[in-house]
């Protein structure tokens, strides 16, 4: 508590500074030549140092940057963009780091269009700036359903995935293969407490039971006498809602309490990146739904091995995500002929994609990007043949089950 | 004359930041001697031993021991070269029991007294050795202070107030005690408010008012004007 | 009943870490008047060596056990003689910035060369499943982790009640300035005493490895119930540290059983509470004026 104090006023000063700093930028350009600027900008505003870096951070750069290859040698001297630049921020998963970096992206480093931004509140906050500075937003590392609900706006896309697919992913499929009774664990904060609503829908829409909704503190490290009463009820399977660091410790403990044998484990958010930082024994039969996973096929294993070309790891769903998420803004521009917003969203608007990214996927109405997504459960270490080939892939979930129809609290 | 003076302090001035407590004090102390430092609360007593076990820095003057100037050494040095300090408070251990309180610091000088010794002297902490330090009473507490820089063969005992707080009964065996150690040729510098009991243990007194020493008497005339003390000190 | 068991045992388990750091916290504490902020980076330190060692040279986690607390009474010794030592003449407060700049500096730096998303770490053979005793099925880690805390304490118990060494430190956690006035140079125990208190949070730390995240974080969240446990049990003593984190780690798994939503608050109101009828802690003293 102590140590937030000096960190906050640095925050606040810092923001205070940029933000001036903002204001004698000027006011956005007009669109009077095809370009803005004689340039496309791409910021990528994402977590460089914290708990996310890994997940996406700076690899997600890379992977904007092959994109940006890719279209110029489709396109060649026939590319509207000819120059096209990455600007890059750490918004340290703070909402009030991420309006302002937003603000100094969209104003002073005249970005076209922001990539990425994990952490929920953050990505709330650039998709405000967004619609007030009318330049483009692309999550893809944020799962709020928000983005495409009560805060939807016409300048922002959701690209990957959100917490309602995760459920109904995770819970419709668990269930239908048997896992009908569920106990729910689950942090005691806003994403916690949505994902433990929206799975708890999702199990007994499909016909399952959730016996117990289990609260835990959060950050916490010590889940054992929550595991204890989660098994109390001998359910089929008990669902985590934790992430990061918190999801580590409950995994840990629930093996080592000897769970495995008793109830499958299901988790509501996993990288792949939790499973390699875990050892994959520790997660070995868990099951989870992951937008995309770099060994699923041929396409998708090539792409992965030109990244790991440049970055010496895999990728996760965030990098590729970021990839495709700026393929199909340079694209649209190209289409556009223009980066002038209104025209590239009508480029994007109702496109049919399939990239190594997105299969049947397609931009809907409420700028929710939908396309098929992956039961996937996690790999015993024995069948695991290389580094990173963690995920069996038990189902595909189609493009149109996947995710949730467009939410009528979307007025855009 | 000189040459016997075990403690000498010339000119000593002490400060709690920018407050003086002390102000230009000399006095001294000679072999199996025992020398009284009366005065009101506040008069500075307690700052003047603490500034001859260097546990209070801020001062100027000098303080010799045993014809050694002492400087800036250290507490631990100054207990070790034979100075033996009994705080006000008595100092004991509350997480130590009765023989660990008299064992802890270490012996410095030959004639300090074996354990036997000490528990012959006080057959009461003989009795309670395994008890833990506090669980005694105040005057046992007293004695095991005192008892304990005995052990240790300091040459000159700091007693900082030794009769406060006990029954006149008590405070009788104390004072046998400080003509005990007298006795055995080992000198005391006794911080004390009870005039009675000063004058029947001590040879030469000190008088301190407001940090500065006011007068300097002998035994005879100190029981002479005992009255006039008292009323001084607003006994 | 048996579920009541397995909590209590779960809080025992949890309550061993919380009093093998809070040991050392204490010992500093009282030695050194130092409140030292990078314990909980220390404990991290403790875990991610565990780690490291195990991918790097294959270290078991028994072998461990001993290794890392030696490696971490180094760093100690370091912290002390390089930087702690000369801030010791100012007010605490210097020292607490120091310690609260250095756990900042050391979390960077894990997480500049081991990344954010934590270190694996193998189970330990013979650590896993469950023992049964009786119709009773108790984790056979966290009766290892109960048992192991209790050793470790008390063995910390016989070194500070049977040897002269622990006579000098127990003394000189009470009260430094009379015990130097006493004629022990408690100077000279500054330093191994510093190396021996971040020892024990590494042993924290290696304890935790199999069984938590291996985070650079893990330290931060740890290093505040840390400084509730000593208000519990009172800053500078002993016994107070470890029977505090053994309480602590029941009151936390009793909480989380019977009332999660209030889990984490309950510490901070049973501090509130010492505090408040008890100001210098369980076992502290008051300050004599």
């Amino acid at each position: 508590m102590r140590s937030k104090k000096p960190a906050a006023a640095v925050a606040a000063a810092v923001c205070g500074s940029l933000a001036l700093a903002a204001c004698g930028g000027g006011g956005p350009s007009s669109g009077g030549g095809k370009l803005s600027n004689d340039k496309v900008v791409l910021g990528l505003l994402n977590d460089q140092s914290g708990v996310y870096k890994d997940l996406s951070g700076p690899n997600a750069k890379i992977a904007i940057q092959m994109a940006i290859d890719d279209y110029k040698a489709k396109y060649g001297a026939k590319a509207v963009a000819k120059t096209i630049e990455i600007v890059t921020a750490d918004h340290q998963n703070k909402p009030d780091i991420a309006n302002t970096k937003a603000q100094e992206m969209y104003d002073r480093q005249n970005a076209d269009v922001i990539l990425d931004v994990p952490t929920s509140s953050a990505a709330l906050a650039v998709a405000s700036q967004a619609k007030a500075k009318k330049k483009l937003f692309i999550d893809v590392t944020a799962g709020t359903t928000k983005l495409t609900g009560s805060a939807c706006n016409k300048y922002t896309y959701a690209w990957a995935y959100d917490t309602a697919m995760l459920a109904k992913g995770t819970g419709t499929t668990v269930v239908k293969k048997g896992g009908k009774s569920w106990s729910i664990v689950y942090p005691d904060y806003a994403f916690g407490q949505d994902m433990q609503k929206s799975f708890t829908k999702a199990v007994t829409d499909a016909g399952g039971t959730v016996q117990q909704n289990i609260p835990t503190p959060f950050p916490n490290d010590n889940f054992a006498t929550f595991i204890t009463k989660a098994a109390s009820t001998n359910p089929k399977v008990i669902g985590i809602m934790a992430a990061g660091g918190d999801l580590i410790n409950f995994v840990k403990q629930y093996n080592q309490a000897g769970m495995q044998s008793k109830a499958q484990l299901a988790v509501g958010l996993m990288f792949i990146t939790d499973i390699h930082s875990l050892g994959v024994d520790q997660f070995a039969g868990t099951s989870f739904t992951d937008p995309w996973y770099w060994n699923l096929d041929a396409k998708n294993r090539a792409w992965a091995d030109k990244f790991q070309a440049k970055t010496n790891t895999r990728p996760s769903f965030a990098h590729a995500g970021n990839y495709s998420a700026a393929m199909n803004y340079l694209e649209a521009v190209q289409a556009a002929g223009t980066d002038a917003s209104e025209a590239v969203i009508k480029a994007l608007d109702g496109k049919k994609i399939n990239d190594i990214f997105l299969r049947n996927g397609e931009v809907r109405s409420d700028h929710r990007v939908i396309h098929d997504v992956y039961l996937a459960k996690v790999k015993s270490k024995n069948q695991v043949k290389e580094p990173w080939d963690y995920e069996q892939i038990v189902e595909t979930i189609p493009a149109a089950d996947a995710f949730e129809p467009v939410s009528p609290d979307c007025h855009m | 004359m000189l040459e016997n003076r075990v403690l000498e302090i010339d000119g000593l001035s002490a400060w709690y930041g920018e407050a003086r407590v002390l102000t230009d004090v000399s006095l001294s102390v000679h072999e199996g001697e025992v020398v009284t430092l009366v005065g009101r609360n506040g008069a500075g007593k307690t700052t003047l031993l603490r500034s001859v076990m260097g546990l209070h820095r801020q001062i100027e003057g000098t303080v010799r021991f045993a014809g050694t100037e002492l400087g800036r050494r250290s507490p631990d040095a100054r207990a070790r070269a034979g100075l033996g300090w009994v705080p006000d408070d008595r100092g004991i251990y509350a997480s130590l029991t009765v023989s660990e309180n008299l064992l802890l610091p270490p012996v410095v000088h030959p004639d300090g007294w074996s354990l036997e010794q000490v528990y012959q002297a006080f057959p009461v902490l003989a009795d309670r050795r395994s008890s833990m330090g506090t669980q005694l009473s105040g005057g046992e507490q007293q004695m095991l202070a005192i008892a304990r820089v005995l052990r240790m063969g300091s040459r000159l005992l700091l007693l900082d107030e030794p009769s406060e707080g006990l029954a006149p009964v008590i405070v009788q065996r104390i004072g046998a005690i400080i003509r005990e150690i007298k006795a055995a040729g080992v000198a005391v510098l006794l911080v004390e408010q009870n005039v009675k009991f000063a004058a029947t243990v001590a040879d030469r007194h000190y008088l301190l008012a407001q940090g500065r020493v006011v007068e300097s008497l002998d035994n005879d005339s100190f029981q002479a004007r005992e009255s006039e003390l008292l009323t001084y000190l607003g006994m | 009943m048996s579920a009541f068991v397995q909590y209590t045992l779960q809080g025992l388990a949890a309550g061993g870490f919380y009093a093998l750091a809070a040991l050392g916290l204490a010992v500093i504490f009282g030695v050194l008047g130092v409140v030292n902020f990078s314990h909980g980076a220390c404990y991290m330190l403790g875990a991610v060596a565990a780690a490291v060692l195990l991918d790097v040279v294959g270290m078991h986690f028994w072998v461990a056990l001993v290794v890392v607390p030696i490696l971490l009474f180094v760093v100690g010794v370091l912290m002390e003689r390089l930087l702690v030592r000369w801030l010791l003449r100012l007010d605490p407060l210097y020292n607490f910035l120091l310690t609260f700049g250095l756990s900042l500096i050391l979390v960077d730096v894990v997480k500049r060369r081991y990344g954010v998303s934590g270190l694996p770490y193998e189970r330990p053979a013979g650590l896993d499943g469950q023992l049964h005793i009786g119709a009773l099925g108790l984790s056979t880690y966290q009766v290892f982790a109960c048992l192991f805390s209790f050793l470790i304490c008390g063995l910390v118990w016989l070194l500070l009640t049977r040897t002269r060494v622990g006579m000098i430190v127990r003394a000189s956690t009470e009260d430094a300035e009379r015990t130097r006035a006493l004629g022990i140079n408690v100077g000279r125990w500054v330093t191994p005493v510093f190396g021996f208190g971040i020892a024990l949070a590494g042993l924290a730390g290696v304890m935790a490895a199999p069984f938590r995240a291996i985070t650079a974080d893990m330290g931060s969240n740890f290093v505040i119930i840390l400084f509730a446990v000593v208000v519990i049990g009172g800053l500078g003593s002993i016994l107070g540290a470890v029977v505090a984190g053994f309480l602590v780690g029941l009151v936390e798994a009793y909480g989380q059983a019977y009332a999660p939503a209030f889990a984490q608050v309950v510490i901070f109101v049973l501090m509130a509470g010492v505090v408040l009828f008890r100001p210098a802690g369980l076992f502290g003293r008051e300050e004599t004026a």
